[in-house]
């Protein structure tokens, strides 16, 4: 060939532009012409077919690890399967490795094929390599094919007693894998009941396995008996912990979780054995652990042990807060849930939960989180002067959520709540445009929990007024100025200051300069009669949103009516706030300490509400996915429409009950209106006889607007 | 220069391998047949789902020998490896009278393949041990291969078991494997 190509340089050029120029012209045109369909190359499968059924041993491994290579770049050699699967026999460890490799990516293709290669298969788990035995019981297990699974029983018996260990292991996830297929299978061949007498196994790896195993089934099961631990298998399990690896401890630490304690002997010795694991390295099976002992604490009665067993709690959770930040943000989860149950954990850790610059912006939030749970009288000064430099971050998000921290331990610590406005003007001093926004709101709530103490600031405040561009912001402001109408000798200037642009306010703003000017008009009647009728002329004419016209009409109807009356009503005594920082129901808190390490734990919901009932794999979601962009695809709009319904409706269901116990009327007369409504029917019923109880507080930012107008109804 | 070259991979790829099917309807024989060449002794076999390959050499030739399996369900699939192949041995259960057109049926229409026009027949009339087997003539006869045209065929007796009759067939083999590669 290389002489050939020398010669063709000393082609004369003549020669060349006569004769050999138009044939290259032509095969170019030739070539450029489309021809889809018509190729002379049969393609690289072709060639990679051929080369798999070749004579030499060395040239059709290669054509194997060329076929895997493909597979891996995602081209589709699913075409090759019978010529892959004819090289499945072979003493090169290495080639079978690959050649199973392909076939559990392909089986499902070609789903008739599939059966070439049971022979092999059942040939291999006799093999004398335990290697070779286990590889082959897992490549069968995991190729889901139908057809195959009656072949698979006897393997896999045999495996599930094989004399090697790992043989052991590998065949125990097997049967989980077979019940996910075809469960009277697995039972009727007594597979399940294997399983069963394997948590005696001696080795820990085949312990763990075989209860990873049967917890799977366990839950896919309709009786619900399959894995019920008993106390002579806690004893085996509990030995057979400390001995086995990472995962098997979490798969075993998370069968114990399950196991309710007959007594509380019992308990104390099983959190005895669990509580070494705290020392693992591995987050997931600290938490485990730390699942196990919150669970089985229930149990114990005996005062000095829970609190012995509290303080070993926090080492383990502080220890997950050097690990790397998306560890510490599930660790933060999970340590939100556990102050919910055990405030006292942590009191005294609450400087490792100071944020560091380099924090990612996810970690500083639940940081603050935390922080305001731990907040008492004698860590209160040092996380002032920490929230405070927050404060001055760059971090808008983080920056105001610093400052509702400030305010939460203001309302949170009596003793504190001093400070905490020093600090927040200190704050309000910077002129940092959303801090001063943030901190008026902030300031708003403290007024509310401690009415007429610190009536000295408002001026501070009012210097303000021209910053506040945020709807919250303004109401909130609005809202102190009618309050404390008495005390500000220029209320009405403020309020008209508002009024020139009423109706480009945001409703929020509106309704509570409505509430305001009424305030206002019921301390000072003599300035501020013109005030009043403007707006509620303009709020019951012109304005389109019912709410603000509705309760327009009743402060009117009020306020003609009898004044005393309107008095009385508006201007009554409001129950004080107070900080909500248990956020969780009692019932659903104790779910999600059951659930402590799982994704329901740093989702803060149960998992009925993200997962799926009963089988649901992989294929299903990935199926449910396509279903569903389908769907939207074809009817976008209305299908995003109520979708985002449907989610609101999950959200007020399963978030957080608060939100729908702030609204007692709606709540008591059965009634789940959308909070916004909430306000009507208050408005409606409000001349009648609402009495509030003292212990319904509020939680104080979401529903702030809603809660505001609630009470300065009453 | 083609074959100059394939000489020359030859070297580089290792030895050629001479590729041999054992075919046959099921419970012929055929993995006991397999077995009995490779490694000289009787193995207890199950039916065959699928194949079983292993490498015999015989007289300084390297034989790829395929028993594939031979139920009902699976015998589509033999034509899966008709590539490359040199000889078909086809197994035939002397005893078994009845499915005697079955096993005639399966081997023309085996036969008749594209990929097989060039390869040798070697037939063994198997189970010879047993009390009631047919001669190799009658079994000759009941399969039709008198009529096989364009075909290097021959049939031998055969006992698995006892391991007569296959070393008589495999010098067969050999000698025409050897002769179609002088002729090369």
């Amino acid at each position: 060939m290389t002489s050939l190509r020398a010669a063709d340089i000393i082609f004369d050029t003549e020669l060349y532009q006569t004769r050999i120029l138009p044939v290259i012209n032509a095969s170019i045109m030739a070539v450029s012409k489309p021809r889809f369909f018509t190729t002379t190359k049969k393609g690289e499968n072709y060639e990679l077919r051929a080369d798999l059924n070749s004579e030499y041993r060395d040239r059709r491994k290669d054509a194997i690890k060329k076929v895997i290579a493909n597979m891996t770049v995602g081209k589709d050699v699913s075409g090759l399967f019978p010529d892959v699967l004819k090289n499945m026999q072979t003493d090169d460890l290495e080639q079978k490795k690959l050649v199973y490799l392909y076939l559990m990516n392909y089986a499902k293709t070609q789903p008739e094929l599939v059966i070439l290669a049971v022979n092999t298969f059942v040939k291999d788990t006799d093999d004398t390599n335990p290697l070779i035995r286990a590889l082959a019981i897992r490549t069968m297990g995991c190729i889901r094919v139908e057809k195959i699974i009656d072949y698979l029983c006897e393997p896999l018996r045999k495996c599930l007693k094989d004399d090697n260990p790992y043989v052991r292991k590998t065949a125990a996830i097997c049967v989980a894998k077979l019940y996910d297929l075809n469960p009277d299978l697995a039972i009727e061949n007594g597979f399940v009941s294997i399983l069963q007498d394997m948590v005696s196994d001696s080795n820990p790896m085949v312990v763990a396995n075989a209860v990873t195993a049967l917890a799977e089934i366990h839950e896919a099961s309709s009786t619900k008996d399959i894995f019920v631990i008993n106390t002579p298998t806690l004893t085996k399990l509990l030995v057979a912990l400390n001995e086995c690896t990472e995962w098997g401890r979490i798969s075993i630490l998370t069968a114990l979780a399950e196991y309710k304690p007959v007594d509380y002997k019992e308990a104390e010795h099983a959190i005895e054995r669990v509580i070494p694991q705290f020392q693992h390295a591995n987050g997931s099976v600290v938490l485990s652990a730390i699942k196990v002992v919150m669970i089985y604490m229930r149990t114990i009665r005996n005062e000095e042990l829970t609190k012995q067993l509290v303080r070993k709690l926090a080492p383990p959770l502080v220890t997950l807060l050097s690990s790397a930040p998306e560890v510490q943000y599930v660790a933060l989860r999970n340590i939100n849930i556990i102050l919910q149950k055990r405030s006292d954990i942590l009191q005294n850790e609450m400087r490792v939960f100071f944020c560091k610059y380099n924090d990612p912006p996810y970690v500083k939030m639940e940081k603050l989180e935390i922080m305001i749970k731990l907040a008492n009288e004698k860590n209160v000064d040092q996380l002032l002067s920490e929230l405070k430099e927050y404060a001055s971050e760059v971090d808008v998000d983080f920056v105001r959520k610093s400052v509702r921290a400030i305010g939460q331990c203001a309302i949170k610590i009596d003793e504190a709540s001093e400070r905490c406005i020093n600090v927040l003007l200190d704050l309000i001093d910077t002129k940092v445009n959303y801090v001063v926004q943030e901190a008026i709101v902030v300031i708003k709530d403290i007024f509310r929990k401690y009415p007429h103490k610190y009536e000295g600031i408002i001026p501070v405040l009012c210097q303000n007024l021209d910053a506040l561009d945020e709807p919250e912001a303004k109401a909130s402001l609005i809202w102190i100025i009618g309050e404390y109408a008495e005390r500000i000798e220029n209320a009405d200037e403020l309020i008209v200051s508002f009024l020139d642009t009423f109706r480009d306010e945001n409703s929020q703003v509106e309704l509570q300069l409505v509430t305001a000017t009424v305030k206002l008009f019921l301390k000072k009647p003599q300035s501020t009669k013109n005030i009043v009728q403007r707006v509620l002329q303009y709020a019951t004419t012109e304005c389109d949103n019912p709410d603000i016209r509705d309760r327009a009409y009743i402060y009117w109807r009020l306020l003609s009516t009898d004044p005393q009356a309107a008095k009385a009503v508006v201007l009554s005594e409001k129950p004080p706030i107070s900080v909500q920082s248990n956020n969780i129901s009692g019932s659903l808190l104790e779910d999600l300490i059951s659930n402590i390490s799982t994704l329901a734990s740093v989702y803060h919901k149960p998992p009925e509400t993200f997962l799926g009932k009963g089988r649901f794999g992989a294929d299903a979601v990935q199926r449910r996915a396509i279903e569903e962009q389908e769907e939207a695809s074809r009817e976008s709009p209305i299908q995003a429409q109520t979708k985002s319904n449907i989610e609101n409706l999950l959200d007020l269901d399963f978030s957080d009950p608060s939100t729908l116990t702030t609204s007692p009327i709606s709540t008591a007369s059965g009634s789940s209106a959308p909070t916004a409504n909430v306000d009507d029917l208050l408005d409606l019923f409000s001349g009648s006889n609402i009495t509030t109880s003292p212990g319904q507080s509020s939680s104080t930012h979401q529903n702030n607007n809603l809660s505001n107008d609630l009470v300065s109804l009453f | 220069m083609g074959a100059y070259l394939s000489r020359i991979l030859g070297r580089l790829w290792g030895e050629k391998e001479v590729r041999i099917l054992i075919l046959g309807l099921d419970g012929a024989g055929k993995t006991t047949i397999l077995y009995r060449l490779q490694i000289g002794e009787v193995v207890t076999t199950i039916p065959t789902i699928g194949f079983n390959v292993e490498t015999v050499t015989y007289r300084n030739i390297k034989f790829q020998v395929w028993d594939l399996g031979g139920q009902t369900s699976i015998r589509p699939y033999w034509r899966c490896y008709y590539a490359n192949t040199d000889a078909v041995i086809y197994v035939v259960d002397s005893v078994d009278r009845d499915r005697l057109s079955t096993s005639r049926e399966e081997l023309h229409a085996m036969l008749e393949e594209d990929e097989l026009r060039d390869s040798a027949l070697l037939v063994f009339a198997n189970k010879q041990d047993m009390v009631g087997a047919m001669s190799s003539a009658e079994v000759s006869d009941a399969l039709g291969l008198g009529t096989l045209k364009n075909r290097q065929w021959s049939i031998f007796k055969t006992s698995a078991v006892k391991g007569d009759g296959l070393t008589e067939g495999l010098d067969w083999l050999v000698n025409i494997i050897q002769g179609s590669k002088q002729q090369q």
